[in-house]
């Protein structure tokens, strides 16, 4: 799913890093794409056109508005200046978010750890270097892609209805599927290393495990620990959306406090949590400051060139070529991390008492039957199916098309810009379902509601990853447009948005793959497709119609895997 | 190659030796930049006037490109004044963007959009002037046609390049967009930070008769250069060597020891 990652990061840098210097391009890129004519949309305009989703949303908005909300919405937003501090709420809260960090710390673990060793088992370089075969990893490859596709969420919800309510449940239902996405992501990025120096070191007889180590686990592993540390801040969200569902920690007292309407308390645990991500997220960006791994989103030129020119030297934010001494220190601090983690992991799991084993007490399952078959065909799946498509539409438009929209509206204003960065925070933190349900005071259920809340969060990410891209310095072609007397707007619009367009949307169709397997958190406002049918089937304990939705939206997601990888490839194609 | 409008270069310009009576277009006073050690620009003047076509000559780190940074508006000096056109810089963003069309630049890298078709690069120079609703229109559709043909037309560049990507044309098409595009943005002060620096000898010595062609009474011309042998065509040649004047006079008057001077020997008068 994620293999686009490397690709991206360093475009977007070569994008910054000035392409106009002097490139001269193939007339084969002519033909691939028509610029100019009726038909052709230019880069820049391709880039927010998908906001045009925005007409339909806002000609149906003021139809789907019911009385009585404003009031409470503005309670809402009021509180989040005064959040309550008695220490009760904070208590809980604090000792919420303990949990709900440990879930994302234990699962982000066990994700690794069996994301490596499922990435090493499906890497075709590991299989035809050890026994010279490359089926079995081609086939479990294929095998993975079904735990990928259905979402953590529905992994516990699962889980939860086949082994009760468990620590593990929630620390596993992260793990399978993060794990099969380490494993794809790390497997594709093994592949691409070049070949020559493994082939090099068993030629000279060494055996196959220590040459795969000394051949591959250097110019890996700046990749890994920075993938790892993006995986991490997936899973302190994971892990608060696994709270709303009642999967427990903090998610599970925003659930309450918002559904008894106690907006006070209610942002006490919010703010606690955006602390809780920013500080994250800063002390990630160090650490791979400090150990001159490759930018977030930014795995690198991993897969052409390891930290080689091209991977982004010269742009702010990869600090200096590696002394002799740095590189020893770097491998000290990150043994001490180690060193340090397991121990931690070791005492979050007693203190949170999971049994690893109780995943294997399942209850029975009832057996498919005619009625069952009865009852899997009654549902209305080509109504399903469209709206699933609709509301995945609607909300990867929003998220792509507002992005580098609203970054052009305050382009003129630069203190707009910290504003913009907090709001794309709390945007990515809020989980999907908790603003549909604030959504709900203001909105009548149906797919907008659900497709409004899902467009935020995936903003909320998009923005930042376009923040980050235009934090760099001005493009040359945007200084150029400024110094000839163009407005801010304008020249962010041809200056900047012409070299990022492609990029962008390439992780646009991305992100809209997340957004269709995301489509089931929202499906709680009603009418949302797929997702809402599954919450009622398995609150009803339907396991037959369970069963063949889930076959139903596992197909869905890899349809959209396949296309969006397409899509991404079409994008990135090598100018 | 047939010659845009205006005279031969190397012809004396009405405009030359700039007239009490006339505002100068560019018109620095005891402009300085400071640097690390010393200052990249140290108490320059210096005065264009329309229609001159001036040559700024100097070693590498002399402050070429921070006094055409100056120029166009890009570095703010911390003392002196600037007035273009005869007016200091607008302090309302409106007025001081209305100013800054009027001043194109030549940037050593050009500075295309890659990504867009040479029509729309070309478009691009009036971005200035348009509203949003032709700058978007100029995303979806060719405008201009006729405009843009012209331009091309001046640089020896036939319209069937129009809607070719930037990324497309050669290293010498290239160039010539980038000059079409500041005739399209139609300036008045033309300047140019070593825009022969990275040509060979014959694609260097067209493209300085194309900007020098481009210079007509109601426009003047600033250039960076270090390459001494190419200034036929100029009317005047500033030198400039630690940041400071070495020396302004007409470009024919300019002598041997000048440049030895400028090149090799101690600005006279400067201490350690």
């Amino acid at each position: 799913m994620a293999a686009w990652i490397p690709a991206i990061g360093s475009r977007i840098r070569r994008a910054l890093a000035g392409r106009a210097g002097g490139k001269r391009g193939s007339p084969d890129r002519a033909k691939k794409m028509p610029q100019n004519g009726p038909t052709g949309v230019a880069a820049p305009l391709a880039m927010v056109a998908p906001a045009l989703v925005l007409i339909p949303v806002l000609l149906l908005l003021p139809g789907l508005v019911h009385g009585g909300g404003i009031d409470l919405l503005k309670a809402f937003l009021q509180a989040a200046f005064t959040p309550s501090l008695d220490p009760l709420v904070l208590g809980s809260a604090i000792s919420g978010l303990g949990v709900t960090v440990g879930i994302a710390l234990l699962g982000w673990a066990a994700s690794g750890l069996l994301g490596l060793a499922l990435a090493l088992a499906s890497s075709r370089q590991v299989w035809s270097s050890c026994c010279g075969q490359v089926w079995p990893a081609n086939l479990l490859r294929r095998l993975l892609a079904v735990p990928r596709s259905i979402h953590e969420l529905l992994w516990g919800l699962l889980l939860l209805q086949l082994i009760g309510l468990q620590p593990a449940v929630a620390i596993a239902a992260i793990a399978i599927p993060y794990a099969a996405l380490v494993a794809r992501v790390l497997s594709d990025q093994i592949d691409a290393l070049p070949s020559g120096a493994l082939a090099a070191l068993r030629c000279g007889g060494v055996a196959a495990p220590q040459a795969l180590l000394t051949a591959l686990g250097p110019p890996l592993l700046p990749g890994l620990l920075s993938y790892g540390g993006y995986r991490l801040e997936c899973a302190l969200r994971s892990a608060t959306l696994l709270g709303v569902f009642g999967l427990g920690g903090l998610g599970t007292e925003l659930k309450l406090c918002l559904q008894s309407l106690e907006f006070h308390q209610l942002w006490t645990g919010l703010w606690l949590l955006l602390a809780v991500m920013l500080l994250l997220e800063t002390g990630l960006a160090g650490l791979r400051r400090r150990w001159l791994m490759p930018r977030r989103l930014g795995l690198g030129g991993l897969t052409t060139t390891p930290l080689g020119p091209e991977s982004g030297a010269g742009t702010r934010g990869m600090g200096p070529t590696p002394r002799r001494d740095d590189l020893g220190r770097r491998g000290r601090e990150m043994v001490l991390a180690l060193v340090v983690l397991g121990p931690l992991l070791v005492w979050l799991a007693r203190a949170m008492d999971v049994h690893p084993l109780a995943l294997l007490h399942w209850q029975p399952l009832p057996n498919l039957d005619a009625a069952s078959w009865a009852s899997i065909l009654a549902l209305p799946w080509p109504q399903l199916v469209g709206s699933t498509l609709l509301l995945t539409l609607v909300a990867a438009g929003l998220a792509v098309g507002l992005a580098p929209l609203l970054l052009l509206l305050i382009a003129p204003w630069p203190w707009a810009r910290p504003l913009l960065q907090l709001a794309w925070a709390l945007a990515r933190l809020w989980p999907p379902p908790l603003s549909a349900l604030l959504l709900l005071l203001l909105l009548k259920p149906g797919l907008v509601t659900a497709a409004l809340a899902l467009g935020f969060h995936n903003l909320g990410i998009l923005g930042r990853l376009l923040l980050e891209a235009s934090d760099d310095r001005q493009a040359p072609a945007e200084i150029a447009l400024l110094g000839a007397g163009v407005g801010p707007r304008l020249a962010l619009l041809y200056g900047r948005f012409s070299g990022l367009a492609r990029s962008y949307l390439a992780y646009g169709a991305y992100r809209a793959d997340v957004i269709l397997r995301e489509s089931v958190v929202v499906g709680l406002v009603g009418a949302a497709g797929l997702g809402t049918q599954l919450l009622e089937s398995l609150s009803s304990f339907a396991w037959d119609q369970l069963l063949a939705l889930l076959v139903v939206y596992a197909l869905l997601t890899l349809v959209g895997e396949d296309l969006s990888d397409r899509a991404r490839l079409q994008l990135l194609a090598p100018a | 190659m047939p010659a845009a409008p205006a005279r031969e270069p190397g012809q004396p310009s009405p405009g030359s030796g700039v007239s009490p009576q006339a505002l100068p277009w560019l018109e620095l006073s005891e402009i300085t930049v400071p640097g690390r050690g010393r200052p990249r620009l140290d108490r320059v003047s210096l005065a264009i006037a329309s229609g001159e076509r001036v040559a700024l000559l100097g070693p590498s780190g002399a402050g070429k490109s921070s006094l055409l940074a100056v120029a166009n508006g890009q570095l703010q000096p911390s003392a002196g004044s600037l007035r273009w056109l005869g007016a200091p810089p607008a302090r309302s963003e409106r007025a001081r963007r209305r100013q800054q069309a009027r001043i194109g630049t030549l940037w050593q890298d050009l500075r295309l959009i890659e990504e867009l078709s040479v029509q729309q690069n070309l478009n691009s120079a009036r971005l200035a002037a348009w509203g949003w609703p032709r700058a978007l229109l100029n995303l979806l559709w060719p405008l201009d046609t006729a405009a843009n043909r012209e331009s091309l037309a001046q640089v020896d560049l036939g319209a069937e390049l129009l809607g070719q990507p930037v990324s497309a044309l050669s290293g010498g098409q290239r160039q010539r967009v980038a000059i079409a595009r500041l005739l399209r943005q139609d300036p008045e002060l033309l300047l140019a930070d070593e825009p022969l620096a990275s040509l060979d000898p014959r694609l260097a010595a067209e493209l300085l008769h194309l900007l020098l062609n481009q210079v007509t009474p109601r426009r003047a011309l600033l250039l960076s250069l270090h390459r001494p042998d190419l200034l036929a065509g100029f009317d005047r040649a500033i030198g400039l060597r630690q940041g400071q004047v070495l020396f302004d006079q007409p470009a024919r008057s300019l002598a041997a020891a000048d440049l030895a001077a400028l090149y090799d020997g101690e600005l006279p008068g400067s201490g350690p």
